[in-house]
């Protein structure tokens, strides 16, 4: 049974439509990245599957039990990262979250225990008594993570959790996110950054205009656009010898020899990953000396472009 | 147990910032201070008296001048003694009376008293006026027991004995009140100021409180709290509740301290703190109808000052109700502030106690239960649409 299920959900604001008829479910331990430009309507589609904003049409199932903003219950299985900094900065981090616990209704030595737990995982310890007005960026962000994570929930909502922070952060962020998928926590993130929602996300869903335009893995949304990973081999000597070897391997679509670059020859192929040892082993077999080898995979500013007609940052 | 974990957070962010410090705690007592310094005080004259110690006429002249309960007679060993401290301003007046006061008037001689006053003090006009009728009337049995006695119808002691025991028709003025008086007997100063003050800071103060839930909203925490198994409700009267601790520990703060200070008297103390309480709960419910409809908190801080200001204007607070004309005084009530005003005025002047007034505290309570069922409801609206 997935954790949530999201069923033909709509927003509107008068005569414009903000969030329309969105589908998509997430399971156990399974990332799930909604993928879109600002104002795609990302926001407003976390906003009402966390049950902080009334839906015009469409439902919504948490851990199977139908959810609205007045279920308490649905609430309490539900992690919530907003993309503002939530919190209040002229207190402490601990005193954030141990107002927050409360709210979760936790008991005294359950909110003790969490919140050393949620520090340590986000790296405030050592910080956690000083006021937030204190920290950089990167570090409420952490702390407003933290909070989403108090009451170990069956499903983390993160909306944008690393918009202007910097890339050490953003690292330790994102291998947080990857450590809580792990752990079986259904993921829900949205972002505008495809380089992340590639990294992270198991099923990534392209959202814009407020309607979800694909759907499915990252090869699956790239299959869709029929694009092909590239398996670049830079040789020693004349690279038209390397072509016919690479043509005869196994997998390989076609292969195109690169003017103007010296010696590079570029194999496509459907998985390069998958692919890699098979051609290895032609070229060695054909006696080409090879330099270097890179993989450059199809990404999904392509596949964005491709079904919206416009670059994923416009 | 939730709208008590944000009332305590509320609290303890409140507190630490220092400027609140000062508003909550030292504002009030200055605020105390300040009226008592206006309104409060005795409204007794201090009337000093040198001279003519141990001679019975003389002794006979300050007792009539203190039987007054609105004068305070004080002895003063010497006239420069009494000049001076009515110079300081420790005595309103002074009055001296030369040596040799029984034995020049039972000779049949004149004596002349010496008032000594500031000018322009309005007290010691006051205690001018008492000496100008008590005086006569001790010198009209001295006058007429050294007639009788130059008559030889005695000798002085005797004739002025029977001066003093005839009964010598004179004309009273008696002042009488039909119906109910508005400032009755002992009403003034600071029994007349210090409920509409009250009541006009109190109620700005709540109103002001309610700046922090548009700061809630605005940083997002509002919402990120309805996220939790929190209902609105419970939102809304946790940020509710706080303000409502720090207004009400204000309202009774100058309540008490200007009793204990400043002796100043609020009525029946069941009845006063009840009004306060109902008072400050619509103030809190206005605020809380003010946090869930403004945007900003320069908007709130804004719409609170005008708000208060006006609807204590209108109430009463700046300008007795008294005062007001007919239709002014119904319109007024259409402000909370009116309702308390009239309550304070029963409490105060009329000494009404909490049962007299238990209408007006019900129609307050009724009116602060709508304001946050709207202020709630709003909010709710506001953080799900």
């Amino acid at each position: 049974m997935p954790v949530l299920e999201v069923d033909n959900i709509t927003k509107l604001y008068g005569e414009s439509v903000a969030v329309d008829t969105l589908s998509f479910t997430i399971d156990q331990g399974e990332t799930y990245g909604l993928l879109g430009p600002n104002g795609a309507g990302k926001t407003t589609a976390i906003s009402m599957i966390v049950g902080v904003l009334d839906r015009d049409a469409g439902q919504v199932r948490v851990g199977g039990r139908p959810h609205s903003p007045a279920d308490r219950r649905s609430k309490a299985l539900i992690g919530y990262v907003p993309q503002d900094l939530a919190l209040y900065h002229d207190i402490s981090a601990r005193e954030n979250l141990r107002f927050f616990t409360k709210l979760y209704g936790m008991s005294r030595a359950a909110a003790a225990r969490e919140i050393e737990r949620v520090l340590e995982a986000v790296g405030l310890a050592d910080r956690a008594d000083d006021a937030v007005r204190t920290y950089s960026g990167g570090m409420a962000r952490r702390l407003n993570i933290a909070i989403g994570l108090l009451h170990r929930p069956k499903l983390l909502i993160l909306d944008e959790p690393t918009v202007g922070v910097d890339p050490q952060s953003r690292n330790a962020i994102l291998a947080s996110v990857r450590e809580l998928a792990g752990e079986g926590v259904a993921i829900l993130y949205t972002t505008h950054y495809m380089e992340e929602a590639e990294r992270l996300c198991d099923r990534i869903g392209i959202l814009d205009g407020g309607r979800l335009r694909a759907e499915g893995t990252r090869r699956e949304l790239v299959g869709l656009v029929g694009e092909h990973d590239q398996v670049v081999f830079k040789v020693e000597g004349d690279p038209a010898h390397a072509v016919p070897v690479l043509e005869a391997a196994p997998g390989v679509g076609r292969v195109q020899r690169v003017e103007g670059e010296d010696g590079e020859v570029v194999a496509f192929v459907a998985d390069a990953r998958a692919a890699m040892t098979e051609l290895m082993a032609a070229v060695a077999a054909g006696g080409v000396a090879v330099r270097s080898v890179e993989v450059r995979e199809p990404d999904l500013e392509a596949v964005f472009l491709h079904l919206t007609g416009r670059a994923l940052r416009d | 147990m939730k709208a008590l974990a944000f009332a305590l957070l509320g609290l303890r962010r409140f507190f630490r910032e220092r400027t609140n410090l000062f508003f909550v705690v030292l504002m009030p007592f200055l605020m105390i201070f300040m009226m008592g310094l206006m309104f409060g005080g005795t409204s007794q004259v201090r009337l000093g008296v040198s001279g003519a110690t141990g001679e019975p006429l003389a002794a006979r002249l300050v007792a009539s001048l203190g039987a007054d309960d609105d004068v305070e007679v004080v002895r003063v060993g010497s006239r420069d003694d009494l000049v001076s401290r009515v110079e300081r301003g420790e005595l309103h007046a002074g009055l001296a009376i030369p040596a040799g006061y029984d034995t020049t008037l039972r000779a049949g001689g004149r004596v002349t008293l010496q008032q000594i006053t500031r000018p322009g003090d309005i007290a010691g006009l006051t205690a001018g006026a008492l000496i100008a009728s008590v005086v006569p009337k001790e010198a009209a049995p001295i006058k007429a027991a050294g007639f009788a006695a130059a008559q030889g119808a005695g000798t002085f002691d005797e004739t002025y004995r029977a001066a003093l025991g005839s009964a010598v028709p004179g004309l009273d003025v008696k002042v009488t009140t039909t119906g109910e008086a508005v400032m009755p007997h002992g009403a003034a100063g600071f029994g007349i100021w210090a409920p509409p003050l009250l009541l006009l800071y109190t109620f700005m103060t709540a109103l002001i409180a309610g700046v922090g839930t548009v700061e809630n909203r605005r940083l997002g925490v509002t919402r990120r709290a309805y996220s939790t198994p929190t209902s609105a409700g419970s939102i809304v009267l946790g940020e509710t509740l706080g303000k409502l601790v720090i207004t009400l520990a204000q309202g009774l703060t100058v309540m008490l301290g200007s009793a204990l200070l400043f002796g100043v008297d609020w009525g029946s103390p069941p009845g006063a703190a009840a009004l306060v309480v109902a008072f400050i709960l619509v103030g809190a419910g206005a605020a809380t109808l003010l946090g869930s409809l403004m945007r900003t908190e320069a908007q709130a801080v804004s719409v609170a000052v005008i708000l208060g200001l006006g609807l204590g204007g209108l109430g009463g607070t700046a300008v007795p109700l008294e005062s007001f004309s007919d239709t002014m005084r119904t319109v007024a009530h259409v402000t909370p502030h009116a309702w308390a005003y009239d309550a304070f005025t029963r409490l105060v002047r009329h000494g009404a106690g909490l049962a007299d007034i238990l209408p007006t505290v019900a129609l307050l309570t009724a009116a602060a239960i709508a304001l946050f069922t709207l202020g709630a409801w709003h909010m709710h609206r506001a953080l799900t649409r």
